[in-house]
């Protein structure tokens, strides 16, 4: 299912625009969404779940107009939604629970529900918890009652808005792998300020910054981006200036900072290869992301 | 619809302080007007004793019921359950009435089990089998519709205004709309629009009060607002029971404008 966006604008009233005129193609299979906070990305992924409308622009996804009631309800029936800020009834068990949302789904067929809840309950590892009431889970059980809740109806577009937060590492590491898993025909839209879980997932993705589109391309294209602009230093007086420092790590000597800067921020700096969050803060370097969108 | 019915009313029959609220209101009814219960269970007509019941239902218990409905649709929002729910094809509508209707049915069991209870102690002490099937007629006819009427309100006027404030305002609406007499001041009681049905319990059910000398329903001499109390007959005890019901289907109607305000 491709997402086709062009010139969506979204503003909210009082707080100035969220999304500005915003151009991005989304093919199949997985997709990942880099910003920070405020860049956008929840607007857009409430844009696309039909939960907003657009001030202007267009979306089509399947070549259906989600800004219409008929296109909105199209792409629903196909759906699968994880909010950033999920919320569950406290008063049901993930049983319940799943059974609510897969009703309203359209999983009409009672044991076919039965069947979809157990098989969802035992990928998410929440089997054994099933029956409790939902008031007594912590927080990363919640997020995987969410995520089970967003696989409920097989969906064919699976827009995913920062997944893995409050999840452990293992239970990242596994959502991870069956996003990867589900991606396939299916188009998964993944939004996450969290790099290394594009990294490990997308081999595209796109970067917004304040409501545009800054960068699109695949992971290897941004990761270059920082290409002989990633320094190593090691000092005990102050930190580097001049660049974005990415990490710290105490050595003998001092600390060893990597650092993302056009120029080496010190006369004994080292270059190192770039990762792809080495590219990402390249990007947003004084003229980088102008640089970016370039043909 | 029947997904949002069949899991609201679980979950609001499943709220702890629901039944202890209303546990808690009949234990104090019951001590206060312990004379009128046993004077009703004395009552040599199964009717008139029901029909007593059914307004001293319908008098306190709207109070508790209102108060506990009164969060069942924000709290979509404030759980973060609403973007899930609003993402899925069922329509707006259908889960609104879903939702309505079962948190509002699950509002009428205590009522229910207060009543028929009732009903059933005084078929038992009187022998007066009769008294179950006035008894049931008097849920449909008379306590039903407020509940309806006032679930409506408790619904939607928290997507206004803050829902402990709107209880607040309800209970004072409850007894100056339903309680004052019109003379003393301008007053919804005793009008079509007053959902502790004065015009089917008097013209339907010929309730006359505890004494049985009491108007309940119909135009009343120097009092404002007379334009909502007819005449009282059966037609316009059955038009009280339709306009109850169409105001509460009007209120309900403006819950996903009110919604999306706030949310868009």
């Amino acid at each position: 299912m491709r997402i086709e966006i062009s010139g969506l604008v979204k503003t909210y009233k009082g707080k100035g625009r969220a999304l500005d005129g915003l151009d991005l193609l989304v093919p199949t299979g997985m997709f990942g969404l880099l910003g920070a906070n405020g860049a956008g990305k929840t607007t857009l992924m409430r844009i696309l779940a039909g939960l907003l409308r657009p001030t202007g622009g267009e979306v089509r996804i399947g070549g259906y107009d989600v800004t219409g009631r008929a296109g909105r309800q199209a792409v629903q029936r196909v759906l699968g939604y994880l909010p950033q800020d999920l919320g569950v009834y406290p008063d049901l068990s993930a049983r319940e629970f799943l059974d609510y949302v897969g009703l309203l789904k359209g999983i009409d067929d009672r044991a076919t529900r039965r069947r979809r809840v157990g098989e969802l309950l035992e990928v998410v590892a929440l089997t054994g918890d099933a029956d409790r009431r939902l008031r007594g889970y912590s927080g990363g059980m919640r997020r995987r009652v969410g995520i089970a809740q967003a696989l409920l109806a097989d969906p064919r577009l699976l827009i995913v808005d920062e997944p893995t937060a409050g999840l452990d590492p293992e239970e990242r590491i596994r959502f991870r792998t069956l996003l990867s898993q589900l991606a396939g025909e299916r188009t998964v839209l993944l939004s996450t300020h969290i790099v290394d879980d594009v990294a490990q997932t997308c081999r595209e993705l796109a970067v917004l910054a304040k409501g545009r589109l800054v960068f699109r391309g695949t992971v290897d294209d941004l990761t270059r981006r920082a290409d002989r602009r990633v320094w190593s230093v090691v000092t005990a007086g102050p930190a580097p200036t001049g660049g974005t420092v990415v990490s710290a790590l105490p050595v003998e000597g001092g600390l060893r900072y990597r650092v993302v800067a056009s120029v080496p921020p010190a006369p004994d700096a080292e270059p190192l290869a770039p990762t792809l969050e080495d590219g990402y803060l390249a990007l947003a370097q004084p003229g980088a992301a102008e640089d970016a969108m370039r043909p | 619809m029947t997904a949002a019915f069949v899991y609201e009313f679980r979950m609001q029959a499943r709220k702890r302080s629901m039944w202890i609220a209303n546990g808690v209101i009949v234990a104090l009814l019951g001590l206060l007007t312990a004379n009128l219960l046993t004077d009703a269970l004395d009552e040599p007509s199964a009717k008139v004793a029901m029909t007593s019941g059914a307004f001293l239902v319908n008098l306190i218990l709207p109070v508790v019921y209102g108060c506990f409905l009164a969060d069942r649709l924000v709290r979509d929002d404030k759980l973060g359950v609403a973007p899930i729910l609003d993402a899925t094809p069922a329509s707006t509508a259908g889960r609104l009435s879903g939702k309505y209707l079962g948190s509002c049915a699950a509002a009428a069991v205590p009522l229910a089990i207060i009543y028929f209870g009732f009903a059933v102690l005084y078929a038992a002490t009187a022998g007066h089998p009769v008294a179950l099937a006035w008894a049931a007629a008097l849920f449909a006819v008379v306590i039903l519709p407020a509940v309806l009427f006032v679930g409506a309100f408790a619904l939607v006027v928290p997507l206004l205004i803050p829902a402990p404030l709107f209880r607040v305002l309800f209970v004072g609406y409850w007894f100056w709309g339903n309680s004052i007499h019109p003379t003393l001041m301008p007053t919804l009681s005793q009008s079509l629009i007053s959902p502790i049905g004065p015009y089917p319990l008097q013209e339907l059910f010929g309730y006359g009060g505890p004494g049985g000398d009491v108007v309940l329903a119909g135009p009343v001499d120097d009092a404002t607002l007379n334009f909502l109390r007819p005449a009282a007959t059966a037609a316009t005890a059955w038009l009280s029971i339709g306009v109850l019901l169409a105001v509460a289907a009007l209120v309900l109607s403006a819950a996903p404008a009110l919604r999306a305000r706030t949310t868009r």
